[in-house]
């Protein structure tokens, strides 16, 4: 079957690259994990310290003295100073990934209707929509947050929730910025399913009208289904940005990635170590989002569809 | 009796007049075959009457109504259409092409569809693609399953633009003899093609238009053998030389 082939064929092409790719992102993943675990209910249920470091600090400290001076006892230097900061770091990514993934799915919950108005929408809609997403592609994003946290008062009336900040809801600093995230990424996403849409062959559309089903249902039966699929590439994209983007959560306070690692390194003075703490995640978190989106796209992949 | 009627009807795009006041009707069970030079306003024809286009004056009757007097998409659905390009929904089965329109359009359970379905993809000799997608097909077999896909909505007149133009020679027969087999069946069909084989042998009537004009109308035999116009009998012969007049 040449169906089953060519998807076989695109599965080589991206586990290509194969064990060590796989490995890498187990050793990521896995101490991102039990990171979380730990802090979460491990260190609770065995009565330690929640932001105790999992790795052997004090060995590394006790290697970096004895071989001050040399290239060892600076890689090791290196290797406390990133164990120390990895518990807070850690924490960081956990905030980054909720408001990435959150911003994305949400993002795409507005972007949909607002591509079909763009796309399909009366003179008035159609002016609306692409009012909307100009006003927010046509602005920095760290002026979109700034606006949220300190133009509206929004965090004011956030704060007033009973729910915020406890447990797993996040502060009313990270739900600013999530809403400041879900807005601009639902331009973002409305453009590229925009132009995923326009995309979809004419006669798609014809041939659904010409059966008789309404405009409504030929939108959301034939080109939806189509053009969600060439969408694909460009969120993936976009899922791309918006893992980096997050850091400029930073600059409201929100205690993301960026921000922990920021901090630690004014107070310590490592400012390269930690950029490399943040770096490397920021990369396992890119690296993997692109993989899995890449997944994604074979898992719905349909023969002959944009290919 | 007369199923489908054109009454005086004109269509324009901008200045030019691609209708000129066509009026002419067709029988219930007839085949009309409908040929004339790229440009004639066929393809346009055929889209006035499920109203993917909209005339400017003169009026089309389906079964004694007026289309415009009808539901949009009920009338859709009472007029198959099938394209030369075939238009396939790409993202979707064979058997899904023809169960989408049942299930949305004509209300039908999932399973209902789907044993309806069945029934029309083996009435194209389509069976056992039902789980292909439209780009594993080959061209013959897009186009029936287009066929069963217009015929799952149990139309009262079928439209076929072109059906067979986009095909390589070896699989305009299978299509045809579909075509051939619903026209049997009583089905009442406009057709426009310059698939001579089948104009000759399965046509009830060939109208000729040519700038947007009905030039001349009447049995394949009287047009191919004593056209009453001069430009019936040369755009016939330059046809015939291209698409040879051999009954497929
Ligand atoms: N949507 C449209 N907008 C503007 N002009 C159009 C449109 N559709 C068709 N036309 C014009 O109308 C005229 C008739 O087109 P039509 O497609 O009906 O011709 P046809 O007889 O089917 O030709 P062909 O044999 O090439 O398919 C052509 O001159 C074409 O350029
Ligand atoms: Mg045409």
């Amino acid at each position: 079957m040449s169906a089953a082939s060519t998807v076989r064929g695109r599965v080589v092409k991206v586990t290509g690259g194969g064990l060590f790719r796989w490995l890498a992102f187990g050793v990521f993943w896995g101490y991102l994990v039990v990171r979380w675990l730990y802090q979460w209910v491990g260190a609770d249920l065995l009565g330690m310290d929640p932001r105790a470091p999992l790795l052997p600090v004090e060995t590394f400290r006790t290697l970096a003295t004895t071989w001050d001076g040399t290239r060892i006892g600076g890689l090791f230097s290196f290797l406390r100073v990133a164990g120390d900061a990895l518990p807070a770091a850690v924490t960081g990514t956990w905030l980054t990934i909720i408001l990435t993934v959150v911003a994305m799915a949400a993002g795409l919950v507005i972007a949909v209707p607002l591509a079909v108005t763009r796309v399909y929408g009366g003179p008035v809609t159609r002016w609306a929509a692409l009012g909307y997403t100009e006003l927010i592609r046509g602005t920095p994003l760290l002026a979109q947050l700034f606006v949220l946290y300190y133009g509206l008062s929004l965090s004011a009336t956030l704060r007033e929730l009973p729910f915020v900040g406890e447990g797993f809801i996040p502060a009313q600093a990270a739900l600013v910025a999530m809403i400041g995230f879900i807005i601009n990424s639902s331009a973002y996403q409305a453009e590229y399913i925009r132009s995923a849409l326009q995309s979809v062959e004419v006669g798609q559309l014809t041939a659904g009208r010409a059966v008789g089903l309404s405009k409504l249902q030929t939108i959301r039966r034939i080109v939806l289904p189509q053009g969600l699929r060439y969408g694909i590439p460009g969120w993936s994209n976009e899922l791309v940005y918006l893992i980096k983007y997050s850091s400029l959560a930073a600059f409201i306070t929100v205690p993301e990635l960026y921000k922990r690692t920021r901090d630690i390194a004014s107070g310590n003075f490592r400012y390269f170590e930690l950029l490399v703490v943040a770096g490397v995640i920021y990369l396992g978190l890119v690296l993997s989002a692109s993989a899995l989106m890449g997944r994604v796209e074979q898992r719905v992949a349909i023969p002959g569809l944009g290919e | 009796m007369t199923l489908l009627e054109f009454a005086d009807v004109h269509q324009s795009y901008g200045e030019e007049e691609v209708l000129d006041g066509i009026s002419f009707g067709v029988d219930r069970g007839a085949v009309e075959v409908i040929i004339g030079p790229s440009g004639s306003g066929k393809s346009t024809l055929l889209r006035c009457v499920n109203r993917l286009t909209d005339i400017d004056s003169g009026d089309i009757r389906l079964d004694g109504t007026s289309i415009y007097a009808r539901d949009e998409n009920e009338l859709r659905q009472q007029v198959g259409m099938v394209f030369q390009d075939f238009n396939l929904f790409a993202h979707l089965t064979a058997l899904e092409n023809v169960t989408l329109g049942l299930r949305r359009v004509r209300g039908f359970s999932k399973e209902e569809a789907v044993a309806d379905a069945h029934d029309h993809l083996e009435r194209v000799g389509l069976l056992e693609q039902a789980e292909s997608y439209p780009a594993e097909l080959s061209g013959g077999q897009k186009q029936r399953v287009g066929i069963a896909r217009a015929l799952a909505m149990d139309p009262e007149i079928m439209l076929f633009d072109e059906p067979t133009s986009a095909l390589d020679p070896e699989l305009v027969g299978e299509v045809v003899s579909v075509m051939r087999d619903l026209a049997e069946e009583g089905m009442t069909m406009l057709v426009v093609t310059h698939e001579m084989g089948f104009a000759r042998s399965t046509a009830s009537r060939l109208t000729f238009l040519d700038d947007g004009r009905l030039v001349e109308q009447g049995p394949p035999e009287q047009l191919f053998e004593r056209p009453e116009h001069e430009r019936t009998g040369t755009f016939l012969r330059r046809l015939t030389e291209l698409h040879g007049g051999i009954d497929r």
